[in-house]
């Protein structure tokens, strides 16, 4: 036996589980294998054995900790408010820094640079047009080969507009942007400092690098207008640099960050009437877990959307896609499980598009072959459909 | 003991499942060594997950050749300890039997398999408007096997009847080796009732592998009423008050002060913090019917001293209820562990027992929330404590035991529908002669003759040949 290992977790954390089990249902892995060890209550077994009783940290422990989603569906299940993500975070930091070679250590360092993400961006758009890289297995989108520059407009709110998002998705920013200006506000963009959030490293385990990702965005989003987020993922981590960080300055952050449509349902009075010549659709809402499990503000999407367009729920409890920022490239079997399920859910519905507030989730569904965009892409569309 | 590739047993069970869905990772057999229930320190040999009859055939007839026994687990919810590996047995998961095979919704019979979820199945039968009756507070996770295993009820249970009047027929994997269908999914069967002695036997006759399971009409109303009162012994009152008034709700649930302030705390469902009691009640029926016995309930809680909440919509009685189901788990919102006990007293007895249930709790120093199906006497207290506190568990044991005592003296029973598992096991003896014990012994031998399905659970060691002084038999370690 191996000499006890610290995975770092908090003890009064680990020791809040009282293994009731009313968690499994709502954690995807569990759903789609069925075993003890892909839920969240064999994680936290799994978490004391080794940190408790001394258990190795070997594959299985591995295989354990790295099929976690991270979507966190298991928070709000749990009747005991275990606080799962921040066990898994703090695992995953230990483990990182006992891992030799991870891809993953530099591949998000290219998030954090703007100009070299745009250019690893572009590379990767003409060796698409080549058919030179596997799209759909690498769970790709088709990346633009060019994008128009965004131009701010006030400085009522800020938009974040992230890495990724940016990147391959600036469109979708230029919708929200559309959508948000149409409530009589200026929206002010912030500059490369606010390049990355640093979700994805996070949840990888690599805290220094978050942690110098978020001091960089806060610095980039200076003042006390609204930070509007039009990506879950990124929504969640801006909402949580306050517990991260721990300073007043990283609290007084996060409080000014608004998930775009939370802030847009408050202002609902504000917002312009569908186009004349709009056909209405049937629009399917996929809650992103970060919304929905960690942001819990799932509601105003609905709310806002249901103004322009027939809204219907899916009927499976907010079950994560399988996604989960880089999770659909790193466990590519389990991911496709997961999305089965939620294609399952999309067609019983009988909607003729889906919604989804967060770019991992769009990605990984529309290489299913749905068609998916984000929930202000179709209020942009209706707002302006008699230009 | 390690599991090598070379492994003989791991080697048969290799030949009839796939490698993937046999495994023995040290890791794995640790996390499989536990259920719900306050007992650690089990451990699983090999974990097997079958999807079919004949392959859980198969792995019955692996471990038969190598003599090891065999532990059946379902979603791993429940509290008495029933599937907690002793001696490291082949473990049986069904979680991947999970299907729902046959609907006949004119018969209203399903066939169903074991690992389905029992919230599952009733969602799935939804657009017939049919569902299955007992609704176990770990509904949305426990799975129908399991269900099988202990005879589970639920809050419903009290009108509609527990888990075994609604299961026709089961197919059952014995430990010989032999698939077999006890009972009849189109009515009875001539004979004894080998279906009746199978439902409750917590895996120790045979393996579940399909239930021919009751459909159940969705009522056509239903009102849901929140009664709170300023003391348990009024709530109490009223319960034996409305059903010695003829009136048998859907459920009538009680839960008391300390459990209260927990479950507000997580649903925010407008529980009133300040009342030492309150008690759910829920009635069903035709639209006439339920207005009627609704007020009736009413106007008795009123008559002593309750105040009373009807539920406006589907979505309110969604939060009392979700409030009333997570109250098992919101209790380590207080303290990291918990005991759960399941005793059974005469309705008329409720607040007495309970009465004695804060004194035992007061003389071992320890706390306690009461959450329960007070329609049919069906106590559940909960000792609230942290294992790493030291010289804590034989305090935690006493006041169990106390509980027990109390509840059997007042004419009580040990268990309502947890099951006796490991958690009871030892105080039968309390409750039942030698002559009951060993005729129980010889029911389960003649399923079982080689005692190798889930050993060491319900039965005292040694039940029919008197030796009943079991408590050091327990293996080291699982009394935590």
């Amino acid at each position: 036996m191996s000499a006890r290992v610290s995975l770092g977790v908090d003890t009064e954390e680990l020791a809040s589980c009282v293994s009731c089990g009313l968690c499994l249902p709502h954690c995807p892995t569990f759903r789609v294998t069925g075993e003890e060890w892909a839920s969240p209550r064999g994680r936290i077994s799994a978490m004391r054995e080794v940190q408790d009783h001394g258990a190795a940290v070997d594959d299985a422990f591995l295989a354990s900790m790295d099929s976690c989603v991270q979507c966190r569906g298991c928070e709000p299940a749990c009747p005991s408010g275990v606080p799962f993500g921040s066990m898994m975070e703090a695992t995953q930091a230990s483990l990182a820094s006992r891992r030799r070679i991870d891809w993953r250590r530099w591949g998000f360092r290219v998030l954090g640079h703007r100009w070299l993400l745009n250019l690893v961006s572009r590379v990767l758009a003409v060796v698409q047009r080549l058919r030179l890289v596997p799209s759909k297995r690498l769970g790709l989108p088709k990346i633009p080969l060019v994008q128009d520059r965004l131009r701010a407009s006030g400085d009522d709110v800020w938009l974040f507009t992230g890495c990724v998002m940016d990147a391959w998705q600036r469109s979708t920013h230029a919708g929200v942007k559309r959508v948000v200006e149409s409530a009589g506000v200026g929206v002010a963009l912030p500059g490369a400092g606010a390049g990355c959030c640093g979700a994805l490293s996070l949840h990888a385990g690599l805290e220094n690098h978050a942690r110098a990702l978020a001091i960089r965005t806060m610095g980039a989003l200076e003042g006390s207008a609204p930070i509007l987020v039009d990506s879950a993922g990124c929504g969640a981590a801006l909402k949580e640099y306050g517990k991260h960080l721990g300073t007043s300055e990283a609290v007084a952050f996060s409080e000014r960050v608004k998930d775009v449509h939370e802030w847009l349902a408050a202002q609902a009075d504000r917002l312009p009437p569908v186009g004349k010549r709009h056909q209405e659709v049937t629009v399917a809402v996929h809650d992103p877990c970060h919304l929905r499990h960690v942001q819990r503000v799932h509601q105003p999407v609905a709310d806002v959307l249901s103004r322009y367009a027939t809204v219907v729920a899916l009927d499976d409890d907010g079950l994560c896609c399988g996604a989960g920022g880089a999770y659909a490239a790193m466990q590519p079997d389990l991911a496709a499980s997961i999305r089965k399920r939620k294609l399952e859910a999309i067609r019983r519905s009988g909607a003729d598009i889906v919604a989804s507030a967060n770019p991992g989730c769009t990605i990984h569904l529309a290489n299913a072959g749905v068609t998916v965009c984000h929930p202000l892409e179709i209020v942009d569309e209706a707002i302006h459909d008699d230009r | 003991m390690k599991f090598r590739k070379a492994d003989p047993l791991m080697q048969d069970l290799r030949r009839v499942l796939p490698s993937d869905r046999v495994r023995a990772a040290p890791l794995e057999r640790s996390i499989m060594g536990r259920d719900a229930s306050i007992f650690e320190g089990g451990r699983a040999g090999p974990v097997c997950f079958p999807i079919s009859t004949e392959e859980v055939q198969g792995c019955v007839d692996a471990a038969r050749r190598h003599g090891r026994a065999v532990v059946p687990r379902g979603a791993g919810t429940g509290l008495a300890g029933g599937a907690v590996p002793l001696e490291e047995p082949v473990v049986v998961v069904t979680t991947k039997m999970n299907q729902l095979v046959s609907v006949d919704a004119d018969q209203r019979v399903a066939w169903v398999q074991p690992g389905m979820i029992n919230l599952d199945l009733s969602r799935a039968l939804a657009p017939h408007g049919l569902h299955f009756a007992p609704d176990p507070s770990s509904q949305q996770v426990c799975s129908l096997g399991g269900n099988v295993g202990t005879n589970a009820g639920g809050p419903h249970c009290l009108a509609h009847g527990v888990t075994s009047a609604h299961v026709l027929a089961v197919e059952v994997v014995l430990m010989s080796g032999e698939a077999m269908v006890l009972g009849n999914p189109n009515g009875w069967t001539p004979g004894l009732d080998l279906r009746g002695a199978y439902v409750g036997s917590e895996g120790m006759m045979g393996i579940t592998t399909a239930i021919a399971v009751r459909l159940t009409p969705d009522p056509p109303a239903v009102q849901t009423l929140l009664l709170a009162f300023d003391s348990v012994d009024a709530a109490a009152q009223t319960v034996s008050a409305v059903i010695a008034n003829g009136i048998v709700p859907a459920a009538i649930e009680m839960m008391d002060n300390n459990i209260i302030r927990a479950v507000e705390e997580f649903v925010g469902a407008g529980f009133p913090t300040d009342a030492a009691a309150v008690v759910i009640v829920e009635v069903d029926g035709l639209p006439g019917g339920v207005a009627e016995e609704a007020d009736r309930v009413m106007e008795m809680a009123t008559a002593r001293g309750g105040s009373v909440r009807r539920a406006a919509d589907d979505q309110e009685r969604a939060l009392l209820w979700k409030g009333r189901k997570s109250a098992f788990g919101a209790i380590a919102r207080i303290k990291p562990n918990y005991y759960l006990h399941d005793t059974v007293v005469p309705r008329t007895r409720l607040a007495e027992v309970m009465n004695r249930v804060y004194e035992i709790v007061e003389e071992h120093e320890l706390q306690v929330m009461n959450v329960f199906h007070a329609g049919d006497g069906n106590l559940h207290p909960m000792l609230l404590f942290d294992r790493r506190e030291p010289g804590i568990m034989p305090r935690v044991h006493a006041a169990g035991a106390a509980i027990i005592e109390a509840s059997l003296a007042v004419g009580g029973v040990l268990s309502g529908e947890h099951g006796i598992g490991m958690e009871k096991r030892d105080f039968m003896p309390l409750m039942f002669s030698e002559a009951d014990l060993d005729a129980q012994a010889r029911l389960r031998r003649a399923f079982d003759p080689e005692e190798m399905a889930n050993p060491g659970k319900v039965l005292p060691t040694g039940a029919s040949c008197a030796d009943v002084n079991a408590l050091d038999k327990v293996p080291e370690g699982v009394w935590g």
